[in-house]
């Protein structure tokens, strides 16, 4: 019984050792550290978005891209161009065989 | 200068109230680390890791609590998640040890002296710490708060995030599976 309590006062003991403690200090130049920290962070953001980058799926995927939309000024800069011709002949037509112009070889009224 | 001033400054970018702020917290921050990983260096990276945290969301901050809870939050967070990285390297040392590869030195810490300890209780205090690392997360985080850092139950149910009730009941049993934890020591 003697024993259970001299354990009980020793755990006692053990569980308040805490209670007269001081806070601990880190090491010194804590603030240097931080900033370098802070400094290889920004750095290694650019490095991981250059990484990214440079994957090789990321690259072929990037140039793809860039053909693709290549191809589709391309085909629209043709479609376009060929619509201007298209009007431009559709005008020449028109004005060719118009039946508003009076002319001496003007067929169609002649009756 | 009081807090809030501080922090406006911070949040407005001045690099010289990061500066101060450092200098004011860091002892909070890296005694709350210790408290928690029981390992110098450790500590020393979470302290590190922490401010740099508080720079990066500090726009975040919104000044609903205490800046000192929020610092203790994040703290605590970082410490834990840092705890989590450490068993997950020890269960790979474990496989490590089954193939024959040197296991690290870091991964079996001898045991904690805390550096703020009086020198007539390290003893106890080193006990203590032991004692401490197999009593669950949320009773240890109550009790390191309480004791290292003197945080009554009211603000440590602040940083916890949870109700007054709630701590007391933690406090509670902490200091029973400790009590238990020590007597397997003077009782093996």
């Amino acid at each position: 019984m003697n024993s259970e309590e001299n354990m009980d006062k020793k755990i006692e003991t053990v569980l308040n050792s805490l209670d007269s403690s001081n806070r601990a200090a880190p090491m010194p130049f804590l603030q240097t550290r931080i900033n370098a920290r802070l400094n290889k962070e920004v750095a290694s953001a650019w490095e991981k978005i250059a990484g990214f980058v440079s994957r090789p799926s990321v690259a072929i995927a990037g140039l793809c891209f860039v053909l693709l939309v290549n191809v589709l000024v391309i085909g629209l800069s043709k479609s376009a161009n060929t619509n201007a011709i298209t009007d431009q002949a559709t005008v020449t037509q028109t004005d060719e065989f118009s039946i508003s112009v009076a002319t001496i070889y003007d067929f169609e009224n002649n009756q | 200068m009081n807090q809030p001033e501080l922090i406006v400054q911070l949040q407005q970018g001045d690099a010289s109230a990061f500066t101060r702020l450092v200098a004011q917290w860091q002892e909070l921050v890296f005694n709350t680390a210790i408290g928690i990983v029981q390992n110098v260096e450790d500590a020393d990276d979470i302290t590190q890791e922490v401010f740099i945290q508080v720079y990066q969301s500090v726009s975040s901050f919104k000044g609903e609590s205490k800046f000192s809870t929020w610092l203790y939050r994040i703290t605590v967070n970082r410490a834990l998640d840092h705890e989590r990285k450490m068993k997950r390297k020890k269960r790979f040392a474990i496989v490590q040890r089954f193939i024959g590869d040197k296991i690290d030195e870091e991964l079996h810490p001898v045991e904690f002296n805390h550096p703020g300890v009086q020198l007539e209780q390290k003893e106890n205090a080193a006990m203590l710490f032991k004692a401490l690392k197999n009593v669950p997360d949320n009773q240890r985080i109550a009790f390191t708060l309480h004791k290292l850092e003197k945080q009554s139950y009211q603000e440590i149910a602040e940083i916890m995030n949870t109700s007054l009730m709630a701590v007391e009941s933690l406090m509670a049993r902490a200091k029973r599976n400790l009590q238990i934890e020590l007597k397997k020591y003077y009782r093996p």
